[in-house]
């Protein structure tokens, strides 16, 4: 488990973040329709994932309507694969160690 | 193009699949598009069927207005498509329509920011150019009006499939430009289903509205499919943590809405 991102680990950005590697771009309220997460909440795990570099905050206007949207960044989307590919490892030896019981 | 990979059902990646389907199948925006294409086509279809009765009866007055009315709707269409004006309309209505759930977009599918290529630019005029050579033609009775729509489909397939290849649209989209490609050679090779002398232009817009719609309805079906599938997918399989790390709720926060 020591090998896991830590700042991916937690579900409610990794839901966010896997979301996110599935779209070009997406704004506030997708993520909080689809990621099951509260208002503050999502801020705050925006506000963390940002910071890691792990996403991207594009401001801007549609008229004059402002927007808001979020997309995985190149850094986000490498730690995202290296992480599934560290809990598939984790589930792997666990089958093995399974088997040898 | 990332590699397809095969996912146990209620593996957290297959997330990734259904939110790009999702993204990929939100046709509203689709739906503003068509219903001016409609409109302009109805304009160009009706200006042509006045210009060739103009020119029967040799009245140039009503000749003249009609090849001008042909000609601004043609130029319209150009307009709308490649105008900002355009773009902030659909993302006016899009987020009218579907604002509570959210935009999400994927490859230009709904929202993208730049504009057309050139080239594709240039194939959308070619579009025009070439439909307005068709009534051309019709009025002046180079070709006759039951060829209209075999004659479209001719530019209208190959230039609806780039467009589809090029937006990576859903599978939905396909079936605007396969099911009109069709129904031109069907109508070519002498279908017999078909409207009547004095209907004929509805043998163009009938299958251009019909299916057109059909595909995005179809689309739209799709997208509510892929979103509960999305949602339902994001809860089970990841679900909530123990205790989150934080609960916070106060502050200035990335993207909050409320905060601009």
């Amino acid at each position: 488990m020591g090998d896991l991102d830590r700042t991916i680990h937690e579900p409610a950005r990794l839901r966010i973040l896997t979301i996110l590697s599935g779209v070009d771009a997406a704004d506030f309220n997708f993520l909080l329709n689809t990621a099951s997460l509260t208002k503050g909440n999502l801020s705050s795990h925006m506000d963390r994932l940002e910071k890691a570099g792990y996403v991207s905050i594009t401001k801007s206007f549609k008229g004059r309507m402002p927007h808001t949207s979020f997309s995985i960044t190149e850094e986000g989307a490498a730690a995202l694969k290296k992480y599934w590919e560290g809990l598939d490892a984790i589930r792997a030896m666990q089958e093995q160690n399974d088997i040898e019981k | 193009m990332p590699k397809k990979k095969q996912y146990q059902p209620g593996d957290p990646r297959q997330i990734v699949l259904w939110a790009r389907r999702y993204a990929q199948s939100r046709t509203i925006s689709f739906l503003v598009q068509w219903v001016f294409i409609v409109i302009m086509v109805l304009a160009i279809g009706l200006a042509a069927a006045l210009t060739q009765t103009a020119h029967e009866q040799g009245r140039m007055g009503l000749f003249t207005l009609s090849v001008g009315v042909m000609i601004l709707s043609a130029l319209l269409m150009l307009w709308f498509s490649i105008s900002r004006w355009t773009s902030d309309l659909i993302f006016s209505i899009t987020n009218w329509l579907y604002g509570r759930e959210g935009y999400a977009s994927w490859s230009g599918s709904s929202g993208k920011e730049e504009p057309l290529p050139l080239w594709l630019t240039g194939l959308s005029g070619g579009l025009l150019a070439y439909h307005l050579l068709g009534a051309l033609l019709i009025s002046f009775n180079y070709m006759n009006i039951r060829h209209l729509q075999p004659w479209s489909a001719l530019y209208m397939t190959p230039f609806l499939i780039i467009m589809v290849v090029y937006q990576r649209l859903g599978f939905w989209a396909w079936i605007w430009p396969v099911l009109y490609g069709i129904h031109g050679l069907l109508l070519y090779f002498g279908l017999s289903w078909r409207f009547g002398r004095e209907y004929e232009l509805l043998n163009i817009v009938v299958p251009i509205f019909g299916y057109g719609l059909a595909a995005i309805l179809t689309g739209h079906l799709y997208s509510r499919y892929a979103l509960l599938k999305l949602k339902t997918l994001t809860r089970h399989a990841i679900p909530d943590g123990e205790g989150t790390e934080e609960e916070a709720d106060s502050g200035t926060q990335a993207g909050d809405p409320d905060n601009g």
